[in-house]
């Protein structure tokens, strides 16, 4: 367990010194929000209403991609990934901390860029904030497993920065689902339906486990 | 003679049609080092890669200590110095220290970071950015690095590049001083006179083919010169 809240320490450190990674996904996902928004027409009917929560995902999910594609920058300088790899803990907990410091990451850039989305399509998000922000973190959960397994593979290929999201997406195909489903009934009934969040659930159970056994192999030349 | 600190059989890596080792057989006692040598694309880098089980070797074996050992056990005997410094260009010289020294469970972080910069003499710049440190400061702080586990079997790829004289004459004294001890030291270098003044037995690498040298020619750095083009030559010829 050392090993993951070293890893968890690290990664939250230099976050906090360069907000490079933070700074990045925040500008995007407000940018998409600001798009989507002129995109929308003016005067949305119940029908178009009803899609609306459903875009705030696109915001997220950009997101997290473009910070997945940074959470291995730091380990690229001085070869700091073979650091990583040499380490004689379990490398399962490596991915657990890389993991983790991704999560916490993503869900404040969620956190700002629902209130952004709210305010551009007048939304009141306040009445189901809990509920909404349980779908976030599972969603963000799910992306940062499987984003982290990923982006340590894509890591060490030429076309990193193109291979991550054409590996990435494909396989947040479930999450998405469930994430898009629960929070535009969230949205619209004001009720969080129970499906879509076991399917977060299962998608989000499965990339950890996964990852969380692969990582041995994945860091190895 | 007691247990090899380390034992490799049939050891070779092919990356797709180019073999950077050919299969290489070998066992280094406790106290014992090895000076690896050679020229530039010869194997060495990679052959300490696969010792430090950072690359997973095309055939052959490696065994560290205790037979039965994980991966992981195995990592943890083993020291590596890299052409890179592994250092986090964002945290310090110190965070560096410590954030390795959380990684191998080492139980005070904090205290072992604060002995290993006051035995590397690391002080003036302990609080800097690794990032902001010249190539011969961040050389010692990756040294330190190293050895913050203390490590069974140390492995160095040209570990005086970027030191000052003061520095490269401290890092000779700390290897001189391992050799009597239940520790094991494999290292790469261009420098014949510290191989022949560090090294209890010298490896000679072209094209990823190795020949031992004769315990003799570590006896002085002309010996070793010698030693070393002949080995080059003969090598040359059958590759």
């Amino acid at each position: 367990m050392s090993a993951f809240w070293a890893v968890l320490w690290k990664d939250l450190a230099i976050e906090w010194r360069s907000r490079d990674r933070f700074a990045a996904m925040t500008v995007f996902a407000l940018l998409v929000v600001l798009v989507l928004y002129f995109a929308a027409p003016p005067s949305l009917d119940a029908a178009q209403n009803a899609h609306v929560p459903g875009l705030l995902w696109v915001a997220y999910v950009f997101a997290g991609v473009l910070g997945m594609n940074r959470a291995f920058a730091a380990e690229l300088e001085n070869d700091a990934l073979s650091a990583l790899a040499l380490a004689p803990a379990d490398r399962g907990f490596l991915f657990l901390g890389k993991a983790a410091a991704s999560f916490l990451i993503l869900i404040t850039v969620q956190a700002l860029a629902a209130v952004f989305f709210a305010l551009a399509f007048s939304l009141d998000l306040w009445p189901v904030a809990p509920q909404l922000a349980a779908v976030a973190a599972l969603g963000a959960l799910g992306i940062s497993c499987a984003g982290t397994l990923l982006a340590a593979i894509a890591v060490r290929t030429r076309y990193r920065e193109v291979m991550l999201p054409l590996l990435l997406l494909p396989l947040l195909v479930p999450v998405l689902l469930g994430a898009v489903r629960a929070t535009t009934a969230l949205l619209t009934t004001g009720s969080l339906p129970w499906p879509p969040v076991q399917l977060l659930i299962v998608a989000d159970a499965v990339y950890a486990i996964v990852s969380f056994l692969c990582f041995e192999y994945v860091l190895d030349e | 003679m007691s247990a090899p600190a380390l034992r490799a059989t049939g050891l070779a890596k092919r990356f797709g049609p180019l073999a950077a080792l050919a299969p290489l057989d070998l066992a280094l006692a406790p106290g014992e080092t090895l000076a690896v040598l050679g020229p530039n694309g010869a194997g060495k880098s990679t052959l300490l890669r696969l010792l430090a089980g950072l690359a997973r070797p095309s055939a052959g074996e490696i065994a560290l200590g205790a037979n039965g050992e994980s991966r992981a056990q195995r990592r943890a005997r083993v020291g590596l110095l890299a052409h890179a410094t592994f250092l986090t260009p964002q945290l310090t010289a110190r965070e560096n220290l410590v954030f390795a020294a959380r990684l191998y469970g080492v139980a005070n972080p904090e205290a072992r970071a604060t002995e290993l910069i006051a035995a590397h003499e690391l002080a003036p710049f302990a609080e800097r950015r690794a990032g902001e440190l010249s190539r011969g400061m961040a050389q010692r702080v990756a040294i330190a690095r190293a050895l913050v586990h203390e490590p069974a079997l140390l492995l160095l790829d040209e570990p005086f590049t970027g030191l000052d004289a003061r520095a490269a004459e401290r890092l000779a004294e700390q290897l001189a001083m391992r050799r009597g001890s239940e520790r094991a030291c494999v290292l790469v270098t261009h420098e014949l006179a510290r191989a022949a003044q560090l090294a209890t037995r010298a490896l000679v690498l072209v094209r990823g083919r190795a020949r031992s040298l004769e315990p003799g020619a570590l006896a002085s750095a002309d010996a070793l010169g010698a030693a070393y083009r002949d080995a080059v030559a003969a090598l040359e010829a059958v590759s």
